[in-house]
């Protein structure tokens, strides 16, 4: 793939933890390119890498060696100061346990990243507002996570990781706390969102991940099947 | 973010009412340890009033006491007249003094002024002014009449109830005697005693006063003074008039510069200050103390929601901003709470709780009195406004500033492992 079509580079990149005095391969000597739009599922066993791999290309965590280029900027040549910047302006995540804030409505949820990008409080207003709506939670704005299903929680969560328009959506095991009912709906949201942007899923269930446009295989910290 | 760590803090009623309380306890103490040092300082100026630009005239060798062995010469009334005409002088006031035997080997000290001059206390130097604490003090009507101002601790001995001052009377016997008081042939007296005051120290409240001419009709010297107290017009021209009396009367009378009695005044308050400002170096402590602990275990708490902002792209300016406001709201409210503790509890725990506890820490003729005398303001004021406000500034960013580090130096994938 030519590295310029493409959203996300990964050249080599290999990560290993340190843990109870012994290294631990996280990856290994990966290589993925990753296309503009579309849906990409990254699917593996439990502690086969694919969530190393997604904060790598998050830009929460560093390769050991290797280099990651996300929207063509080298994440090792971003300060450790400018990576929330780099974050908020271009990556959205989504999280398996929604991670929304409790004392926050879905609204004011939606609006905390627009707030971090300045953006002024009429237009997040606006804007988080019709994301929710697009979301299907148009009359549960001012509902907090607690008021909400884990299947609406997740919808605010993905509304919020699109608040800022970012060229990239990380989710990390979506549907991990949904029956598959919902999860098959939250695919198919992301799916959606995929046709604008990457979306980039984690997931270890294999029958949802077909879902994607593009499924990738991880084991023991290698990629084995490129497709 | 302002509103956001504002809205944390209410997260949780009861712990926000819990935390608010477990700070507002050190700032309760904090403003009424300021109390007691403000009372502290309002007192000595009160006491030093009229030190630094007083003298005192007693006859030569004499402490001027009228029935007290060897003791007992007073000034020539021509001094008293002379002494006001003299440059600089802008007010004199003439005492008289006598003693009263008490129990064993105490005794009480009878004092003649004049209503509306400064009430000076015998054996503090010749400081002070003493605070009525129950009926009222001596008005120009008095003049003549048998009436008069007890100090406390006199009262206590005489069995005169401050709560009960209508009808309240002290026999001065003056035959009475004692190792250094002889008889003085004259007949017991009865007074109506209007007013207890407090003076600050044991010596002080074992003291009464009347109006001068009751003094002299009661113990009959029609003219001649004990003690004349001699305020020049300004502090600077003490020295001159101190010069003048001593070439006009050095030979008949002593000239005293009441130096002493404001050192000794300065010396205690100093030493009140030092506790007060211990006490208040701790409050501060503890109320640091409190926050940080809360700080850091709401950190902790939140430890995943930290990671989420900073995955999310918040810039560590928000979320410090977040948890400061946050910790401003809890050091806020505590500070209100202390604040209004002091206006409801304030004086009384100033006097039964602090007092005692400061009184083995001042000398001796203090202890168990100096709280009685202070007049513990709690009122709102700029200052103790600008005490709070600044406690809470400080409590908050001290207490939360390892709490701020932790969020700082946390990545996001950190964060969210510990939460």
């Amino acid at each position: 793939m030519d590295s310029n079509a493409s959203l996300i580079e990964l050249r080599g990149v290999s990560k290993t933890y340190r843990k109870a005095g012994a290294d631990v391969r996280a990856l290994d000597d990966v290589d993925l390119s990753v296309a503009r739009t579309g849906m990409l599922a990254i699917v593996g066993l439990s502690g086969s890498g694919k969530s190393s791999l997604l904060h790598i290309i998050g830009a929460m965590d560093r390769p050991t060696s290797g280099s990651v280029t996300v929207t063509g900027q080298p994440l090792d040549a971003v300060p450790e100061s400018a990576l929330a910047g780099f974050r908020l302006r271009t990556i959205g995540f989504v999280f398996q346990g929604f991670n929304l804030i409790p004392n926050l409505s879905a609204l004011e949820n939606v609006m905390l990243p627009l707030e971090f990008a300045g953006v002024a409080p009429k237009e997040r207003h606006d804007r988080a507002s019709a994301l929710l709506v697009r979301v299907g939670l148009g009359t549960r704005l001012k509902h907090r996570p607690s008021e909400l299903s884990g299947g609406e929680q997740q919808r605010v969560a993905i509304a919020r990781a699109l608040a800022n328009d970012p060229p990239l959506v990380l989710a990390d095991e979506p549907t991990g706390n949904l029956d598959s009912k919902t999860g098959q709906m939250i695919y198919g949201l992301l799916r959606e969102v995929s046709l604008e942007r990457t979306v980039l899923v984690v997931t270890h269930a294999e029958a949802l991940a077909q879902m994607a446009t593009r499924v990738v295989h991880l084991k023991d910290g290698r990629l084995e099947t490129k497709s | 973010m302002i509103a956001f760590g504002l809205r944390n803090a209410l997260r949780s009623l009861p712990r926000f009412a819990l935390v608010a309380a477990l700070i507002g306890v050190p700032f309760f103490l904090l403003l009424t340890l300021h109390a007691i040092g403000r009372a502290v300082d309002a007192y000595s100026e009160r006491l030093l009033h009229g030190v630094n630009d007083t003298l005192q005239i007693r006859a030569a060798g004499s402490m001027g006491h009228l029935n007290m062995v060897a003791q007992s010469d007073i000034l020539q009334q021509r001094i008293f007249d002379r002494v006001g005409q003299l440059p600089h002088v802008a007010k004199v006031e003439p005492y008289l003094l006598a003693m009263t035997p008490t129990e064993g080997h105490n005794f009480a000290m009878v004092v003649g002024v004049e209503p509306g001059d400064a009430r000076r206390l015998e054996s503090h130097g010749e400081a002070g002014s003493p605070r009525i604490i129950a009926g009222r003090d001596l008005m120009d009507s008095d003049r003549g009449n048998r009436v008069a101002v007890i100090g406390q601790g006199f009262a206590r001995w005489a069995r005169i109830d401050a709560g009960n001052l209508a009808g309240a009377e002290l026999t001065l016997d003056l035959r009475r005697t004692h190792p250094v008081i002889f008889a003085l042939d004259r007949p017991a007296t009865k007074l109506s005693i209007v007013g207890i005051y407090a003076s600050g120290y044991v010596f002080g409240d074992m003291q009464l006063f009347m109006p001068l001419d009751t003094f002299r009709e009661i113990y009959g010297v029609p003219r001649g003074v004990s003690w004349l107290f001699v305020k020049a017009d300004s502090a600077a021209n003490v020295p001159l008039l101190e010069q003048r009396l001593r070439t006009e009367f050095g030979s008949e009378a002593d000239v005293v510069a009441p130096v002493s009695a404001a050192e000794f005044q300065t010396t205690t308050a100093r030493a009140v200050h030092r506790l007060t400002a211990a006490g208040m170096g701790i409050s501060a402590l503890l109320l640091a103390v409190v926050v940080y602990f809360v700080m850091l275990l709401v950190v902790r708490q939140r430890a995943r929601e930290i990671g989420t902002l900073k995955a999310i792209g918040a810039p560590n300016r928000s979320i410090v901003a977040a948890f400061l406001f946050e910790a401003l709201a809890y050091a806020l409210t505590g500070g209100m709470l202390g604040l209004l503790s002091l206006l409801a509890l304030g004086a009384p725990v100033a006097q039964k709780i602090f007092g005692p506890a400061i009184g083995p820490f001042v000398p001796a003729q203090y202890k168990d009195t100096l709280l009685q005398v202070l007049s513990i303001s709690t009122g709102v004021d700029a200052e103790r406004m600008t005490i709070l406000v600044g406690a809470v500034a400080l409590t908050a960013l001290a207490g939360s500033a390892y709490a701020i580090v932790q969020i700082t130096r946390l990545s996001p994938l950190q964060a969210m492992k510990h939460g």
